[in-house]
């Protein structure tokens, strides 16, 4: 059931072990998500070189989807261009809304927060870090 | 203490025949029972309130207090005779003192725009309690802003009550006005509100309660809790969404200007002057909540019916019953121990967020509420982001809650 899928293995062992849980103190991008209404707090922190992201950190209170989401992003961030953040957060989105929408092959195990799209109420928590990871990179900062 | 004695001489509410008067409670969620543990947030209702909005509608649909013909007066009847419901319900002296509203935000509201703001001035003060729900803090926080008066925060302890004494050290001679909420929503305590309001009153401070988780849980007498505002909405006590009062002692709302403007409001309109219609229709600009309002006319009856004492000893029951439970279980912390309290329990649970228990329980059928709870500087005081509450009302039972408890250590085996 939808239920099994949402806490599935994977999303879990991110919750009990979040990956790149920690302060970076040489941080260039920083950015903190705030979602009142969940009690989720998170701060996410980037060290970004000439347009690539070097490393991605974060930390902070959340909930299960938030933290394996934070989690499964800083992983996969590392090496990533800043440029193409925001096409990958909108891909990422549109893999969250609809629950037809095939893998995206280059997400990986990111695929499987997919199974929100049956939880409309927490959609929102798994798009909290990459919401904060592109305010954290946005030029008006 | 009084309840007690209520315990001894209250007949036990037939549970099942109550539930039957509730249609929702026969649906099921995710193919199991609804188990409804969310009354604090919204409480179901009974047949006889859906019936009395829906026979306005189908049956004396009209305007009120526009027109002579039948339908009108029928509607007019129907919704004078909810003010008087509401009135007796909280034993006002006088239907001029009932004012009807959108809810207690509105009813707050209007005690900010109309009775503090044309009054304060800078540097005055208003005391409310930590532990207020937002609407009785942010339409203070507005007045502030408009009149340069301040706001202060009475503190509360450590299980959530309130701090007599430094709310009394807290007053000066600027102080004008306590808002107060008389059981929170957040943390369930009931508030000593006769002895807040005769600690004001001696100095002439006006008190503001909000009064919207108490009605369906206690006994409330304006008079005797000696208050000059009381504010609550209809949804809480089984009525409708979007109906609710202001009571306001008469000499306060006599001397206030209305707040909106519009129809219904006047008496006499013309560009040199307009005259403002009498208490309390001066404060009900536009065409009202009709239905809403006889709905919570009924919701009253409901309530007279049923017997307060009787609700209050089942709820009291459940609180303690799921109160034993849940402290016996490792890892859970409840919020919110007061020794006087309404059927609401906050909690939090080590390794699971309230958002995931929320999610995994309702699986199981069970509808329990999660987040800040509009009041997030009680959050702030106890450290955390978020709890999972759980809200009885009436029709809740200890199977319910043992529902429920399987259904929480399911969730914690989950996110083990
Ligand atoms: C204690 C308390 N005060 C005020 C309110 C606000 O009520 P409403 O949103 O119906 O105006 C609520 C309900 O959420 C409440 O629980």
């Amino acid at each position: 059931m939808a239920l099994v899928e949402l806490y599935q293995q994977v999303i879990l062992d991110h919750n009990r072990t979040p990956r790149n849980r920690r302060e970076l103190p040489a941080a260039t991008h920083r950015a903190r998500g705030l979602d009142a209404l969940c009690g989720d707090d998170l701060i996410v922190e980037l060290t970004v070189e000439d347009g690539r992201i070097e490393d991605a950190g974060w930390h902070g209170e959340a909930c299960a989807v938030t933290t394996a989401s934070a989690s499964m992003l800083t992983e996969w961030l590392r090496g990533r261009s800043v440029d193409g953040l925001a096409n990958d957060a909108a891909r990422f989105r549109a893999l969250l809304e609809d629950p037809e929408h095939p893998d995206d092959g280059e997400f990986n195990e990111i695929n499987c927060l997919r199974a929100v799209s049956k939880f409309p109420s927490r959609v929102r928590n798994a798009l909290l870090p990459w919401e904060t990871a592109l305010d954290a990179v946005s030029p008006r900062r | 203490m009084a309840r007690a004695e209520h315990d001894m001489t209250t007949p036990p509410l037939d549970i099942d025949a109550l539930r039957a008067e509730f249609p929702v409670l026969a649906r099921t969620v995710h193919d199991k029972p609804l188990v409804y543990l969310d009354s604090a947030a919204t409480a179901q209702r009974p047949q006889c309130v859906i019936d009395a909005t829906t026979r306005f509608y189908s049956e004396y649909n009209a305007n009120v207090h526009r027109g002579v013909h039948q339908l009108s007066v029928e509607a007019s009847e129907a919704f004078e005779a909810a003010r008087e419901k509401v009135r007796a319900g909280l034993n006002a002296k006088s239907e001029r003192e009932i004012v009807f509203t959108r809810g207690a935000t509105e009813a707050i509201n209007l005690v900010a725009q109309a009775w503090a703001r044309p009054r304060l001035e800078p540097g005055d003060e208003i005391i409310v309690s930590t532990m207020e729900h937002h609407s009785n803090i942010v339409p203070w926080q507005l007045v502030c802003e408009q009149t340069g008066a301040v706001l202060k925060p009475a503190p509360i302890n450590e299980r959530g009550e309130l701090l007599l004494d430094e709310l009394e050290a807290l007053i000066t001679e600027r102080t004008r006005l306590i808002g107060l909420v008389h059981v929170s929503n957040a943390l369930g305590t009931i508030n000593p509100v006769e002895r807040v309001c005769a600690m004001a009153r001696e100095r002439g401070i006006v008190t503001v309660i909000d009064g919207c988780q108490a009605l369906p849980h206690v006994h409330v007498d304006v008079q005797t809790l000696g208050c000059d505002f009381y504010a609550f909405s209809a949804h809480k006590m089984y009525g409708p969404t979007g109906i609710g009062a202001l009571y306001g002692r008469e000499p306060l709302l006599e001397a206030m200007p209305p707040w909106q403007g519009g129809g219904e409001m006047i008496l006499r309109v013309s560009f040199e002057e307009t005259t403002y219609n009498e208490l309390p229709h001066k404060f009900e600009a536009g065409t009202p909540n009709i239905a809403g309002a006889i709905g919570m006319g009924a919701a009253f009856d409901f309530l007279d019916r049923i017997g307060i004492d009787p609700i209050a000893a089942h709820e009291q029951d459940l609180l303690t019953y799921a109160t034993d439970r849940m402290q016996a279980i490792d890892g859970l912390r409840i919020l919110g121990t007061a020794a006087n309290k309404g059927p609401v329990i906050s909690f939090i649970v080590d390794g699971a967020h309230a958002n995931d228990i929320g999610t995994i329980v309702d699986h199981f059928g069970v509808a329990l509420r999660t987040g800040h709870h509009c009041a997030m500087p009680v959050m702030q005081f106890f450290g955390v982001p978020a709890t999972a509450r759980v809200s009885f009302g009436c029709y809740t039972t200890r199977g319910e809650i043992d529902t429920f408890l399987d259904a929480l250590e399911r969730a914690r085996t989950m996110l083990a």
